[in-house]
């Protein structure tokens, strides 16, 4: 299985996009067949589709067996009982095969973080038995209306809590059946055309109500209630209500490294200080204050490097104080090495983020660069 | 909701099994028929040209064992074990029809099969005959059995009707009693009721059938009887011969097959002229071939 995950990221070049990683199951399926079907011609036993014609009261036309090569591509070398035991197994596998992606494509294009396993493990396992009934029903009225009987009688009736269930449901039928008449072409075409149709439904959220909010509208309910904490949520009420839903991504990605600065109560903090400065370039800036980093901190990290046009670019910095200095000894010699290079150098030490809360560095607009270097 | 979009689905299933392309192609079989017609015309063919065409049997009827015309011509194959039934346009290569015996397909040892004023009979090697009638693509069909009470004089291989005597020919492969040597063929009426039937013996002996050939044995796989002539064209499949005799046994031709064919299990001689010979999946897929005699 790690092999085959493996051969699709070569195939999907490692994107984790559904839709590419879909593409390339399919295409190294065809390939396999083909492989197969090359080495094997019997193969095509399970693309026939003769249970189909028995059903069908079209006319078949026969292969002109005087054309060149007719016969022996025909040939039939294998007992019925042999053959009918290959071609109800590859029935099988052709099953699993077909439902296996539409089986990652329920669980992963989903609203809900949570999907019912029952439901992805039957995607895979009832088509193997609705093939199985259409092979031994065959086209028998007596056997159709005593399967019939049989499934009143044992009424295995699930309630499914989404339409959508139902639908995935469906399908692994329709692919059942279509594999349970030989015609697993038209299983495979059926369950690629969902996979895609439902990943692109998702995609673009299809069928979504007008008056339901969107996802950036999503937003601004937990904003609203951070803005409205009083002095545990954001000071600047309009500035957090204006944050776009980038902006807020970005905002939850701040304090999630300031709760990393922070660290767990029973862990001792990787970092105990952040370096804020302001500088025209922020380049320039690093190669001044880099060097200084290197004497008074025992280790460091650029956090962030936030440029505003038209402003001067913010630098922050993860610091762990050496105990030999103190935030006053590191301002110190910043402001002495870096100049007129910075302005505005300032230390938040890790006490005094733990009185302010989360509402230390919010609100920064602009373009984010992310740099980082660790000793 | 549900309920519509459960709907919506089968509907479509059902529109994409309706739509699904089929082979016909009218063009096609129309170049097929006048090919054979043009076959058909050419002086200059010779029984060793060949076949004047050839169908390959899909897989159900990998084992075709059986050839008959009906009264109009129609020919109709059938599978060796299952009771499934085919006609088949021999012209064109087109599998019309077919339909099964019985509510689920018969299981027997099936040999032959004859059709007899739009009665079908389907022999068993034990001499069971199964009839029934024509059906509809994809009917099942009840039927009817006799038993002819020949099983324990030998094992059946061939059937044909005989409209001369209104019976039905039944042919052994080989017989219980090994003294007779020769080909052993009863007649069942189809005039009285089955109380009343006592089947007719004929013996014709393989010196007759063997002519100038040098056959050990010449064990029958199936039987047609010339509409024409009403002589009995027989094919032997481990021979690979043919053998043409008289309804009161004496020999008309006999010789090999028109050409190598492996398990020839059915044979049917048509009112213009065409023998018609059926194989059994082998190394090669089964078919059915048109000569001309």
């Amino acid at each position: 299985m790690g092999f085959f995950k493996s051969v699709i990221d070569v195939v999907a070049l490692k994107s984790d996009r559904p839709i590419r990683r879909l593409v390339a199951y399919y295409a190294l399926l065809a390939l396999v067949f083909l492989a197969l079907f090359s080495v094997f011609p019997q193969m095509s036993m399970v693309f026939s589709g003769e249970r189909l014609d028995e059903l069908s009261s079209a006319p078949q036309v026969l292969t002109d067996g005087l054309a060149p090569g007719a016969t022996e591509d025909n040939a039939v070398t294998l007992p019925s009982q042999v053959q009918l035991g290959l071609s109800t197994l590859l029935t099988v596998l052709g099953t699993l095969v077909l439902m296996l992606p539409v089986s990652w494509v329920y669980m992963s294009s989903r609203k809900s973080r949570v999907h019912d396993q029952t439901i992805a493990q039957s995607l895979l396992i009832m088509p193997i038995v609705v093939a199985g009934i259409i092979i031994v029903v065959q086209n028998s009225l007596a056997l159709a209306f005593s399967l019939a009987g049989v499934v009143a009688a044992v009424r295995f009736r699930t309630k499914l809590d989404e339409t959508r269930d139902t639908v995935f449901i469906f399908l692994a039928i329709a692919v059942g059946f279509a594999a349970g008449v030989q015609e697993l072409m038209v299983g495979a075409v059926i369950s690629a055309c969902f996979n895609f149709a439902l990943l692109l439904i998702w995609h673009y959220d299809f069928g979504r109500n007008a008056l339901e909010p969107t996802a950036a509208a999503q937003w601004k309910e937990p904003l609203k209630d951070l803005a409205l904490k009083g002095a545990e949520g954001v000071p600047d009420r309009d500035l957090a209500m204006a944050l776009t839903p980038d902006k807020a991504e970005t905002l939850a990605d701040r304090f999630t490294r300031i709760h990393e600065l922070l660290g767990s109560e029973d862990r001792k903090p990787r970092y105990n200080a952040i370096l804020h400065m302001s500088a025209k370039s922020s380049e320039e800036a690093q190669k001044r204050v880099e060097p200084v980093l290197e004497k008074v901190a025992k280790r460091w990290k650029l956090d962030e490097v936030v440029n505003n046009e038209g402003k001067p670019d913010q630098l922050y910095y993860l610091v762990r104080l050496k105990k030999t200095a103190s935030s006053a000894d590191l301002i110190t010699a910043v402001r002495t090495r870096a100049g007129d290079r910075v302005s505005g150098v300032d230390v938040e030490v890790t006490d005094e983020l733990a009185k302010a809360g989360t509402n230390g560095k919010n609100g920064k607009n602009g373009k984010h660069e992310k740099n980082g270097k660790k000793e | 909701m549900r309920r519509v979009t459960a709907c919506g689905i089968l509907a479509l299933a059902a529109a994409g099994t309706a739509c699904r392309p089929r082979n016909g192609d009218d063009a096609l079989l129309q170049q097929r028929a006048a090919r054979l017609e043009q076959a058909l015309a050419d002086s200059s063919r010779t029984d060793s040209s060949g076949p004047l065409a050839r169908w390959i049997m899909p897989a159900s009827l990998a084992e075709i064992s059986g050839l008959a015309l009906d009264s109009s011509g129609r020919l109709f194959a059938h599978n060796d074990e299952s009771g499934l039934v085919f006609e088949i346009d021999y012209r064109r290569g087109v599998l019309l029809k077919q339909w099964v015996v019985g509510e689920r397909p018969l299981r027997d040892d099936f040999e032959a099969m004859a059709v007899a004023d739009g009665r079908f009979f389907l022999l068993a090697s034990t001499g069971k005959l199964y009839e029934f009638r024509e059906g509809e693509s994809g009917e099942r069909v009840p039927y009817t059995v006799h038993d002819t009470r020949l099983g324990n004089q030998c094992e059946f291989e061939s059937l044909a009707h005989e409209r001369a005597s209104n019976s039905l020919v039944l042919i052994c492969k080989s017989m219980r009693d090994r003294e007779i040597d020769g080909v052993v063929l009863f007649r069942w009426s189809l005039d009285s009721a089955q109380a009343e039937r006592t089947p007719v013996r004929q013996i014709i002996s393989l010196a007759t059938i063997n002519g100038a050939n040098d056959w050990e044995e010449f064990q029958p796989s199936d039987l047609s009887i010339d509409p024409v002539s009403g002589n009995l064209v027989m094919v032997a499949s481990l021979q690979q011969a043919l053998a043409e005799v008289t309804r009161s046994g004496d020999l008309v031709a006999s010789g090999p097959l028109p050409e190598p064919l492996e398990m020839a299990e059915g044979v049917a001689v048509t009112r213009d002229g065409l023998l018609i010979i059926s194989t059994e999946a082998t190394r090669t897929a089964a078919s059915v071939s048109v000569y001309r005699r």
